[in-house]
């Protein structure tokens, strides 16, 4: 057992905090801030201050240097990841592309892919979205109806996605098109690389139950895409999103703790305010809440041990997933219910709850977005327990 | 990073888990569980502990011990909760560490050597005078509360009374000192804190134990058993709860590693840490042990099945050293106020 990190890690974590520290305005950290700004002023100055960071060299901190990445190790990635949300800096504008398309291009991209997608995608010169739900593709991906047709050296698209992260923002998106007419299931399907500024593509905001408009739908009315911007080989696409989705422990759990801990010491000061620190009900809730935030923790310690010797994590995600979704779910289930008689209301006194309601309602999409705890739950017990389909 | 067991810790759980496998599988257990006027503490098991040193594992190698820690501790309880070992292992180890922790050094000399080879049995009580004790009744040693600290008692020296259980891996008796006992100068607050440290881990670790193997043979019968003219575990309903245990159970199996290094090594969260694996391990073991009872049907609820050994372990040692809700108002209090 060796819970600590190298000496080299920790210079890093040094520089990292003190880099942090000079750019990270003190109103950004104010409770609030980001929710006031509404999605566009707040997309574009985190867009901005992401590239800044990029360029300051904290940016693809485990990836190879030869694509822009800092060369660092994993163990450097977690100290990023924990001290990021430490020092309350903005999440990033660009997070299905670092987490899940950027591995994949590093590990089945051709060199040119690995050259045009990575370094641009660092510096926020390519917002990516990934187009993989459909209104009637969602836990059942196989059934998507998106249709890529050979033009020449072209495909055009035809069909729609939706769930789409960052829609109205994005440059280009990762999207998984049926190209063979007449396949069924997981059969015949693309994952295409697809320019989303062009006439043939139309995005939409969709507005979500917590008001915000994160996410949108793209509409594909005879899109074109070149034939050699795909990711894999053509025909091949589901073993492509089943190698993207693998990436899913890239969502790192030690980040996730160091916010939800967080969190849970403002729901304990909500109730503190309200006199219910002290009623044994809700000391045993947020306790049981705490014992699986720990739980959660230590599950990151085991992935990145993992990781650092080399194994082979297979389909553990599916356990990350469901151990920090529904953990941070019944953290706001306990702050709402310790609201009582007064949880919708926008504050209490001079404690402004909007921000904290805004997570409250965010809480209710992490299991359904990714894979449910529904699908996570058959992946476990089908792949991890062996148990018949 | 290495938050795991090494190669050498993880070997020394499978020398115990192929132990149980080969010399005292379920049967035996069965044995011990049904013959209840004897004394729960077969002897072949007990040999094998001392030459194997799972006894001798916290001991300093200066009183002949293995000089480990107690995250070698904690493998060999799970490796014994998942067999539902009878036997009193957790009372010896834990009677040599009060001893290692605060007594003398005559004290040492005369007990540590004994308790690692087996040739004494220990047992361990920090409840009021009165309460049942594991495997008392054959202790030659008790480490006792005493005032404010704690006492050791020789056999002779007190009085064991059997007290009836119905989980029939242990044996219990109550214990009643006659003399004073002979104080264990070291036992300040701070040593019981610790000693209660360590053993709140070997339990909870034993729970661990119990919740796995609990999961494990659930899902092989229900890999195996049809109705309806399929697996039973090709059911939805029966999957789902079984990845939710399994989740849970892995969990636990995290907190109680880490508690054992954080206790072991006196890490500044390790109060957090004990209480954060006790509450954990006593809930996976309590659901995974009553599922294990539901997800093999009516045979689960027989005496023929090995279910209920699990279930009535679980309830057991659920409750020792503060049962989950005990567990999470010191959470509550750590880190709420």
């Amino acid at each position: 057992m060796d819970l600590t990190y190298t000496a080299a890690e920790e210079d890093f974590r040094r520089e990292l905090k003190s880099w942090l520290a000079a750019n990270i305005p003190d109103e950004w950290t104010r409770p609030g801030f980001w929710e006031a700004l509404g999605d566009d002023e707040s997309f574009r100055l985190r867009r901005d201050w992401e590239r800044d960071k990029a360029l300051a060299g904290f940016a693809g901190i485990e990836w190879s240097t030869e694509y822009g990445g800092r060369g660092g190790t994993p163990g450097m990635k977690a100290i990023y990841d924990v001290e990021t949300v430490a020092a309350h800096a903005p999440r990033t504008v660009n997070p299905l592309g670092l987490a899940f398309l950027a591995p994949t291009v590093m590990a089945i991209g051709t060199d040119a892919q690995k050259k045009d997608i990575i370094g641009p995608m660092l510096r926020n010169e390519v917002i990516w979205c990934q187009g993989f739900s459909e209104p009637g593709a969602g836990s059942d991906l196989a059934a998507l109806a998106t249709k890529g047709v050979r033009d020449g050296d072209d495909f055009v698209v035809n069909g729609q996605k939706v769930w789409t992260t960052n829609a109205v923002h994005g440059d280009k998106v990762f999207t998984m098109v049926r190209t063979e007419a007449g396949s069924q299931r997981h059969r015949g399907i693309s994952m295409l690389l697809i320019d989303m500024h062009q006439d043939g593509v139309d995005a939409r905001p969709l507005k979500q139950m917590s008001g915000a408009s994160e996410f949108g739908e793209v509409f594909f009315d005879d899109a074109r895409v070149p034939a050699t911007e795909v990711l894999g080989e053509i025909g091949d696409g589901w073993r492509t999103a089943m190698l993207l989705l693998s990436f899913e422990r890239g969502a790192s759990g030690i980040g996730q703790y160091t916010e939800f801990r967080r969190q849970y010491d403002e729901i304990v000061e909500v109730a503190r305010k309200l006199g219910r620190d002290t009623d044994p009900v809700v000391r045993g809730r947020l306790a049981r809440v705490l014992t699986e935030l720990e739980c959660l923790r230590l599950h990151a310690m085991h992935v990145l041990t993992q990781v650092e010797q080399g194994r082979d994590l297979g389909f553990e995600a599916s356990m990350t997933k469901l151990q920090w979704s529904e953990t941070f779910q019944d953290l706001w289930e306990v702050y709402d219910d310790i609201l009582g008689e007064d949880a919708t209301l926008d504050s209490l006194g001079d404690l402004d709850l909007r921000p904290l309601h805004a997570q409250a309602m965010w809480s209710r999409s992490v299991t359904i977005w990714g894979g449910s705890s529904q699908v996570q739950r058959t992946i476990t017990a089908e792949r991890v327990l062996g148990l018949p389909r | 990073m290495f938050f795991a067991l090494t190669d050498d810790q993880r070997e020394f759980g499978t020398a115990v888990t192929t132990y149980l496998a080969e010399r005292f599988d379920l049967d035996a257990v069965r044995g011990v569980v049904e013959d209840t006027a004897g004394d729960g503490h077969p002897v072949a098991l007990w040999k094998a502990a001392g030459e194997q040193g799972w006894l001798a594992v916290t001991v300093p190698e200066e009183h002949d011990g293995l000089g480990l820690g107690l995250v070698e501790a904690q493998v060999i309880a799970r490796a014994l909760g998942a067999g539902v070992a009878p036997g009193p292992w957790r009372g010896t180890v834990l009677a040599a560490e009060a001893i290692r922790l605060a007594g003398s050094a005559e004290q040492q000399a005369a007990w540590l050597p004994r308790l690692a080879a087996g040739e004494a049995v220990g047992a361990l009580s920090l409840r009021a005078p009165g309460a049942a004790v594991e495997y008392a009744g054959i202790a030659d040693v008790v480490v006792v509360r005493s005032g404010d600290g704690l006492a050791l008692v020789e056999r002779g020296g007190f009085t064991a009374q059997a007290a009836g259980s119905y989980d029939g891996t242990t044996r219990l008796a109550t214990v009643t000192v006659d003399g004073a006992g002979e104080p264990l100068p070291g036992a300040d607050a701070a040593a019981i804190a610790d000693l209660t440290a360590r053993a709140t881990v070997l339990v909870a670790s034993d729970l661990a134990g119990v919740a796995r193997e609990a999961i494990t043979r659930t899902v092989a019968y229900d890999r195996e058993r049809e109705q309806f003219g399929v697996p039973v575990g090709s059911f939805q309903a029966i999957k789902h709860a079984l990845a939710d245990l399994h989740v849970g159970v892995t969990m636990a199996e995290h907190a109680v590693l880490y508690a054992a290094h954080a206790a072991g090594t006196g890490a500044e969260d390790a109060d957090l840490a004990v209480a954060v694996a006790k509450a954990k391990a006593s809930d996976a073991a309590a659901a995974a042990t009553a599922a294990m009872i539901q997800y093999h049907g009516g045979i689960g609820y027989t005496w023929e099945h090995e279910a209920h050994l699990f279930y009535k372990r679980a309830k057991r040692l659920a409750g020792q050293y503060g049962d989950a809700d005990a567990q999470r108002e010191r959470i509550a209090t750590l880190t709420i106020g």
